[in-house]
């Protein structure tokens, strides 16, 4: 039976009229909108989507709909992926009365979420009531992603300090770290409660690089929001940018090139090897062992030299397109012989470099047992990616909801369960073996034809999610079109933003030098989870 | 008349090749590294540039520092001086060797210690607090094993004082191959690592201000008092390679006072360092630092080892 149908079905069968289905464009995608007057058994919904249907919290949407509506929405987005399905439940809110009853209790993964939606839009999520994304200098009543402020807006800063949880006894201290740190990092605020060397508790203090990219977005059309995507995360540009062109395409049905599907699925392979093994070279670097990491960056440059020869980028930018890619990457023996290079000679040195890494006992002792994040805890945090797939998660988007040319290829995520550093490092080892095959079956899909479809006018009032399973996780926009197909609510999902509570959850009982390690090894975007 | 003159000749000497020698062996360690990691790496005399920029450069310092943190740099400098005094490097004996035996050493440098870490802790930076509490614990545990090690090459000449021991051996040199100077050899290199904070124990070259142990204490400094700071350091290396070599190979050191063996002295203390130091690189390239608590670990090694080195010297008598 056509998944659509079986859900709408099960859904109507278990909450009667509560709930409105309706479908949409997109394929894979069912909206519920939940009656305002029962908007009571809303945990009690979520929480039986996670509990029952074995659905997994993707990302929770505030959607201002005042001028259209004369009420907010809040969607709440669950990806089924044995069903290749997402679940959208929307639920109005009246702007006399924001507040919704907070699900993160049930599903906590969405516990950043909701505090985020009070910060910029005001809404509620009772009684989570703690702020996550302003900080105190910024007015508690002004909530910036609502239509009635305007992005250039000044806004007067009133007295406040950060406010953390406090560990008390005694030999008990607290080491302030950052936002401005050592190093070419960016920035985020650490505070350390230790009792000599051991973490007590660790808060991190993030959203130092907010830069509004959602706001900014409003009012722009897709084809110049592009280029804002790729600026997301510079380190997942293009998987960013090509999630964002997922959701335009999939609201207008615009139908993709074989060719550009094949080049757009390199791109995505190549951003995660170059990626992946500059990590391995700088979690080798953390711990004190120089030769494999100065092997690492070595290979790391090759890969971006080679992607400059594809794509005149070293970081892939510019690539992303609505309706394909915007230049091709295979149509020169040059660029082939790149190509067939990355996925054969590369590949050679790599070996090497694990060999390098498996050899040197005195590293692996540093990596094993570090910042352990059991199963247990990342699934109750909602940890994903690769983070999550050293901790036992079998999640991967590449293959629960194949996108690009997924569908066509042979592969098995990685999968570790001790979730140590270790456990990260042996799956990014894995996933850029994966990554080196895929790009030998893709060299063997390349067809002749179009790398870009010619599309229409963007629909007016359009909306569809985007996703893609980019190097760190996965990478999920949903976009709303207004009257005239410009962006009017475009929401961005970066795995780091899911995956933060981890890093601070897996610091807790190491020594305080083996944080950097530990936090290495995640290797969180700051950008991506502030905005 | 002579005498004096000679003396202080040979007390120039002595400051001179250490003193100007150590940024050499820094420049030497760094190439090494370079090279094993297919790094063309900097030019060996790099860090004498640096020590020159940092000596031009302006002195920052923490409003809420203590006459201690601009009192440490000059106290360190003066420290290690006195112990460059003391430890032969291309003539035995110095000509001051009776102002202090080993003992001496070894509190000079914990002196030398205690400021760095109390200056560590003036700033009231969370890192220098770190630095200094990591600091301490990890000397608490190497002092025994440098001291031990020592010592059992001492009873073999039968005096603490370094010039005489460094003179005995070198006229006996039957007694340099033997298993008890062997084990003490190995503590005594490890001691080194620890005390000049070389991987696996302290990571040098890192930015990571919460893995750091000596460079946490020292993160405040800047200008001029660094570059005492960092000098010091690497006398305090050139201080313990001379060591290494002048107790276990004695070879080609000075005892007479003539330009040939002066000059054959200066070459064979050059050609050791360097390989010491090439030694050190080498340790540091295959080695990734140890964990924080690991530490004590390696470091009872130097302890065992040269308690070992003693015991073997009683009952074999070797």
């Amino acid at each position: 039976m056509d998944p659509k149908l079986k859900y709408s079905l099960l859904l109507k069968e278990t909450w009667g009229d509560r709930l409105t289905v309706e479908t949409s464009v997109a394929p894979n995608e069912l909206y519920l909108t939940l009656d305002p007057r029962f908007v009571g058994s809303l945990v009690e919904i979520c929480s039986t989507l996670v509990k029952s249907f074995r659905a997994h919290f993707v990302t929770l949407v505030p959607v201002d709909e005042r001028s259209t509506k004369r009420s907010l929405s809040v969607l709440y987005i669950f990806s089924v992926a044995h069903d290749d399905l997402f679940l959208i439940l929307s639920v109005p809110v009246d702007p006399r009365n924001m507040e919704l009853p907070s699900i993160s209790t049930h599903v906590e993964s969405a516990n950043w979420f909701e505090r985020e939606m009070k910060d910029w839009f005001g809404i509620i999520a009772f009684p989570n009531i703690y702020r996550l994304a302003s900080h105190p200098d910024w007015p508690e009543d002004v909530h910036p992603m609502l239509k009635d402020f305007k992005a250039d807006q000044k806004v007067p800063r009133v007295r406040g300090d950060f406010e953390f949880k406090r560990v008390e006894g005694e030999g008990i201290f607290e080491i302030p770290v950052g936002p401005v740190h050592a190093g070419i990092i960016e920035p985020g605020h650490f505070r350390f409660s230790v009792a000599g060397e051991p973490i007590i508790n660790l808060e991190a203090q993030l959203f130092y690089t907010h830069k509004a990219t959602e706001k900014i977005g409003e009012g722009l059309t897709p084809e110049r929001t592009v280029f804002l995507a790729e600026r997301i995360s510079g380190d997942t540009s293009f998987g960013h940018a090509l999630a964002f062109c997922h959701a335009i395409e999939r609201m207008s049905a615009i139908e993709i090139p074989e060719r550009a599907l094949v080049s757009r699925t390199i791109l995505l392979e190549l951003e995660r090897l170059y990626n992946h093994i500059g990590d391995i070279g700088a979690i080798m670097l953390d711990v004190g062992y120089g030769v494999g990491a100065s092997m690492a960056s070595h290979l790391k440059e090759q890969l971006l030299q080679s992607n400059e020869i594809l794509t005149g980028s070293r970081l892939l930018r510019g690539m992303a397109a609505i309706g394909g890619i915007r230049r091709n990457i295979e149509d020169t023996p040059s660029k082939r012989q790149t190509l067939h290079d990355v996925s054969r000679n590369q590949r050679k040195s790599f070996e090497n470099l694990v060999e390098i890494a498996m050899s040197s006992s005195s590293t692996l002792d540093r990596l094993e047992t570090t910042g352990q994040l059991t199963h247990k805890e990342a699934f109750r945090l909602g940890v994903i990616g690769l983070a999550g797939r050293a901790s036992g998660i079998d999640r991967d988007l590449r293959r629960d909801h194949p996108h690009c040319s997924y569908r066509q290829l042979r592969f098995k995520p990685a999968l570790h369960n001790e979730g140590d550093v270790l456990a990260r490092f042996n799956v990014r080892i894995d996933e850029v073996r994966h990554s080196f095959e895929l790009l030998e079956q893709l060299e063997d899909l390349l067809s002749e034809g179009p790398t870009r479809a010619t599309h229409g006018p963007i629909p007016s009032g359009g909306f569809a999610l985007g996703y893609a399973e980019a190097w760190r996780g996965e990478v999920v926009h949903w976009v709303m079109t207004d009257g005239s197909g410009k962006i009017t609510r475009w929401k961005i999902t970066d795995p780091s933003f899911h995956n933060w509570k981890g890093v601070t959850v897996a610091a807790r009982n190491n020594i305080i030098p083996d944080f950097p390690v530990i936090n290495k090894s995640f290797n969180l975007s700051y950008s991506g989870n502030d905005r | 008349m002579n005498d004096i003159i000679t003396n202080a000749l040979l007390l120039i000497l002595q400051l001179g090749v250490t003193v100007l020698m150590a940024p050499f062996i820094f420049g030497i360690i760094k190439k090494t590294k370079a090279r094993i990691q297919n790094r063309r790496g900097p030019s060996i005399f790099q860090p004498y540039a640096d020590l020159t920029k940092l000596l031009k450069k302006e002195v920052v310092i923490s409003e809420n520092a203590s006459w201690l943190f601009s009192f440490t740099p000059y106290l360190l400098i003066a420290s290690t001086l006195v112990i460059v005094i003391l430890v032969p490097t291309v003539f035995a004996p110095l000509p001051f060797h009776w102002i202090g035996d080993i003992i001496t050493v070894a509190y000079l440098l914990a002196l030398g210690r205690f400021f760095l870490a109390l200056a560590g802790l003036d700033t009231a930076s969370g890192f220098g607090g770190l630095g200094s509490s990591r600091e301490m614990s990890i000397a608490s545990i190497v002092e025994p094993a440098m001291m031990l090690s020592i010592f059992a090459v001492a009873v073999t000449a039968g005096s603490t004082n370094l010039s005489i021991v460094v003179r005995s051996l070198s006229t006996t040199p039957a007694s340099i191959f033997n298993p008890s100077h062997l084990l003490a050899f190995v503590a005594l290199f490890i001691v080194t690592i620890a005390e000049t904070g070389r991987i696996p124990v302290d990571n040098p070259e890192t930015h990571l201000e919460l893995t750091m142990i000596h460079e946490a204490m020292i993160l405040e400094y800047s200008g001029r008092y660094l570059a005492f700071i960092e000098w010091a350091s690497q006398m305090k290396m050139v201080i313990f390679l001379s060591l290494l070599a002048n107790l276990f190979f004695p070879i080609g050191l000075a005892t007479v006072l003539s330009p040939a063996a002066l000059g054959v002295s200066i070459v064979a203390f050059v050609a050791k360092m360097t390989l010491l130091a090439i030694g050190i690189a080498l340790v540091e390239s295959t080695n990734a630092k140890l964990r924080l608590f690991r530490v004590p670990d390696l470091l009872m090694t130097a302890f065992i080892l040269s308690l070992l080195s003693l015991i073997l010297y009683f009952i074999v008598g070797a």
